[in-house]
């Protein structure tokens, strides 16, 4: 008789998970991160739709440097903007920073990864060729050169420099899982039965492997958003809309002056950021992980 | 009757130079509709080899394989697709040759779906039903997972996986020695039972004379990469001519 009727692995770690206090902690972090995302983003289209000109981009010089109070919450900054205002767009930057440079950069490292795992011979001996060159190279200083090399020199130089130089880890990761499943049994079973190479790849080893993808995206996600920061702080990235390293660096100015809060907040929103996505991907990478069977 | 499959001075050599392995060496025999032909040996013989280069999982280095009359053994792409409809393998590990992640009868319809057989999906789940019921399985069982059956019970699926494309000839590979022995007899009749209403023809690789003598009408014995010995079953085993098959049932008890 078959036995009892067994959990999925998806099941299984959320069940898991469910357990670990700080993991649901930065979940719900993650969620309230994004569905302020998601409000900036909403914010943000409405003004732009009405071609009106936002709140958190108004100059007002009478109210320039106010200290957080019952009105500005996070106090305003030196042109008198509301800094909570502008924390939220910087939240919907972060995320679109993280959210794009994944579509770039996972596709490329899973491709890259399943083809040099499955097919090995040359295919192989290119494609770790191609990332070890990649990977050679000092990571901020190429991002900086692809992005001084896209004609818009705004988002888009920052999306193309992060998504095309951070797929190498992965692509490793995938290449070596792929690597260990095509000796298995039950790829081995398919491909006797006439199922193609492609739908071998893609269909039956990518979703024993996905976790993986899963865990990854939650690490290189705070690290795309922090590499945003370093760049639009070193004034090669976002231009014009409040991203969180433009007002970094703009808070760093008046700081000794005592104008902490525009600084304090924003740390604060990128501390929280990077640790809640951090924490969720360790948590995740041990629920997903059947060996650690509680 | 004519020959279903002729092997003749087939090699299967890894690697290259130096460090080459010559896993099987100038084998040749044949295999006529319905029939079960044995193949024994001491692990490393290259007896699995030669099932995976019957199978086409493996290229063969030289010589010849003759399918129904056709030269197979450098078959490629739409040709070779066409060729695994005709042979099918069952491999040794009922628990890795499924995948973990897909319910047993959605495995079953993929097989369907790449072989474009049945027009619809209404009519492969029939088929899945209908090949459940032919290994002795209940249909509804169809949509569960792997792990949520015995090794018998997993064996006889990758049985009627296999069976879903309607091959001719079915290479096992050492089928049953993953299995407790009271669950070996229950699907070695399995197999005589398809042999009878199918007219299959099987290779059925073991270390296990035992086995082979019960199932087997001929049987080859496999040293070193070379066929050693062949004849029919009973033959073979009570009167052995060659020194390797009679230390091989020398180190059987039971004979």
């Amino acid at each position: 008789m078959p036995v009892e009727k067994g959990q999925s692995l998806w099941s299984d770690a959320w069940r898991r998970l469910k357990k670990n206090r700080l993991a649901m902690l930065c979940l719900g972090l993650v969620v309230l991160f994004t569905l302020l995302a998601v409000y900036g983003e909403i914010v943000y289209q409405y003004h732009h739709a009405k071609d009106i000109t936002p709140s958190y981009q108004m100059t007002n010089l009478d109210v320039a440097y106010e200290a957080p109070s019952t009105r500005h919450w996070m106090g305003t900054d030196g042109l008198g903007r509301d800094v909570m205002a502008r924390l939220v767009q910087g939240v919907r930057i972060a995320y679109k920073v993280g959210i794009i440079t994944s579509l770039i950069a996972i596709p490329i490292g899973v491709i890259l990864g399943c083809l040099a795992g499955f097919f090995g011979g040359r295919v192989d001996d290119f494609i770790v060729w191609l990332y070890s060159t990649f990977a050679s190279m000092p990571g901020l200083l190429f991002i900086l050169a692809i992005a001084m090399v896209v004609p818009d020199n705004g988002l888009l130089g920052v999306y193309l420099g992060i998504g095309l130089t951070t797929w190498v880890g992965l692509c490793r990761l995938v290449r070596g899982e792929v690597l260990k499943h095509k000796e298995q049994n039950y790829v081995q079973a398919a491909k006797a039965l006439g199922i193609g190479s492609g739908r071998i790849m893609f269909k039956h080893i990518l979703p024993n492997i996905l976790h993986v993808v899963i865990v990854t995206f939650t690490l290189r996600f705070p690290a795309a958003v922090g590499t945003e920061v370093i760049m639009s702080y070193l004034g090669i990235g976002v231009q014009g809309e409040p991203s969180w390293g433009l007002m970094i660096d703009s808070a760093r100015m008046r700081l000794w002056q005592g104008m902490w809060w525009e600084m304090t907040f924003v740390t604060l929103a990128l501390f929280l950021l990077v640790l809640a996505f951090n924490l969720l991907g360790d948590a995740l990478r041990d629920a997903l992980d059947p060996r650690l069977n509680d | 009757m004519e020959n279903l499959l002729t092997v003749e001075k087939l090699n299967v050599v890894y690697g290259k130079g130096k460090d080459c392995v010559h896993a099987v060496k100038d084998v040749t025999f044949h295999i006529k509709p319905g029939e079960i032909f044995g193949l024994v040996g001491e692990s490393g013989c290259g007896k699995s080899s030669l099932g995976k280069a019957i199978i086409r999982l493996n290229v063969p280095t030289s010589g010849s394989m003759v399918f129904k009359g056709d030269d197979v053994s450098l078959l490629s792409g739409r040709e070779l697709k066409e060729y695994r409809q005709e042979v099918q393998m069952v491999f040794q590990d009922p628990y890795g040759s499924l995948y973990p992640r897909m319910k047993v009868g959605s495995a079953i319809m993929d097989v369907l779906e790449v072989h474009r057989i049945g027009e619809n999906t209404s009519e492969r789940h029939a088929r899945v039903a209908e090949l459940f019921e032919a290994v002795g399985l209940e249909p509804d069982w169809a949509w569960r997972y792997p792990h949520e059956f015995s090794g018998g019970q997993r064996q006889r699926i990758c049985i009627a996986r296999a069976l879903a494309l309607n091959p001719e000839l079915l290479v096992a590979d050492e089928p049953v020695s993953a299995l407790d022995v009271s669950v070996q007899a229950e699907i070695l009749e399995l197999l005589e039972d398809l042999r009878t209403q199918r007219q299959l023809a099987f290779l059925f690789v073991s270390h296990d004379l035992a086995v082979v003598r019960n199932i087997c009408d001929r049987v080859a014995v496999m040293y070193n990469g070379e066929i050693v010995e062949m004849g029919d079953v009973v033959d073979v085993i009570d009167n052995p001519q060659h020194e390797y098959t009679r230390t091989l049932l020398a180190a059987v008890p039971a004979f």
